[in-house]
């Protein structure tokens, strides 16, 4: 699989055990963020075919970071990555735009499954 | 997966997300609507939950998974409301720091405190919609 990914999360401990889930299925991570306002600074820069967004982050959250992505670009890819327990905040993210959720702790299988059916759904 | 790779990345980040916590609590002592510090305690509750759910820490991820609920229930209120929630979030604080260092030392999963769990989760404020365990 081909794709160039933004990593949106403030704990560096998901940012790497997400960059290897990826860079093992050929998908190159462009760069990362550690909170909201990042991302969407990193999105404008970067123009990545997706980005993976934390939803519990500092300065914005990742609810409101997908809304500033998505003022950027209204096609713009956003998967949520979630916990247990978070399913009306994945629900407002889903409503905000994001293309679908991923869930902590991550399923590499999963994750794969849910990112190349993003990537490969016409925008 | 490099376990003892993602080992060594827990404890140092969950370290720094429990001493971030305990200076936040000490400030929640003297200001309870400190916005700041009530956002930070939830947030590193939550960073350590699926940090330590990632690594198959049940006991750290369920501890910090209540703290999480009970700190979503003081930022809708905006402030800790219930004198008796301070002392429990600093218990729930030293049991997380006492189950990192048994990482630190043995390499393993730290056992369960299901009493502290319960403690955690029986805040008559604490709504069920956010308990994954009610």
């Amino acid at each position: 699989m081909r794709g160039r990914v933004l990593v949106a999360d403030d704990a560096a401990f998901m940012r790497q055990m997400i960059r290897e889930i990826l860079e093992a299925e050929g998908l190159e991570v462009v760069g990362e963020a550690v909170d909201g306002v990042e991302a969407i600074d990193q999105f404008s820069k970067l123009h990545p075919d997706l980005v993976t967004m934390d939803i519990v982050m500092p300065r914005r959250s990742g609810i409101d970071a997908v809304k500033g992505i998505l003022e950027l670009d209204p096609q713009a890819r956003v998967v949520m990555c979630s916990a247990l327990g978070q399913e009306t905040l994945v629900m407002e993210a889903l409503q905000a735009g994001a293309r679908d959720f991923i869930v902590k702790p991550f399923k590499p299988d999963n994750v794969i499954a849910t990112l190349t059916k993003v990537l490969e759904k016409e925008s | 997966m490099d376990l003892a790779k993602y080992r060594t990345l827990f404890l140092e980040e969950a370290s720094e997300h429990l001493a971030e916590m305990s200076r936040a609590l000490l400030v929640l002592e003297k200001d309870p609507a400190s916005t700041e510090s009530i956002d930070l305690v939830f947030r590193m509750a939550h960073s350590t939950k699926s940090m330590a759910a990632s690594l198959g820490y049940e006991a750290i991820s369920e501890i910090a998974h209540r703290l999480e609920d009970r700190m979503q229930v003081v930022r809708s209120a905006g402030r800790i409301e219930d004198a008796a929630d301070l002392p429990l979030l600093f218990r729930g604080l030293e049991a997380l720091e006492r189950m990192v260092e048994v990482v630190r030392e043995t390499g393993q999963p730290p056992p369960p405190d299901s009493e502290l769990a319960q403690a955690l989760g029986s805040t008559p404020g604490l709504k069920k919609k956010f308990l994954r365990h009610p």
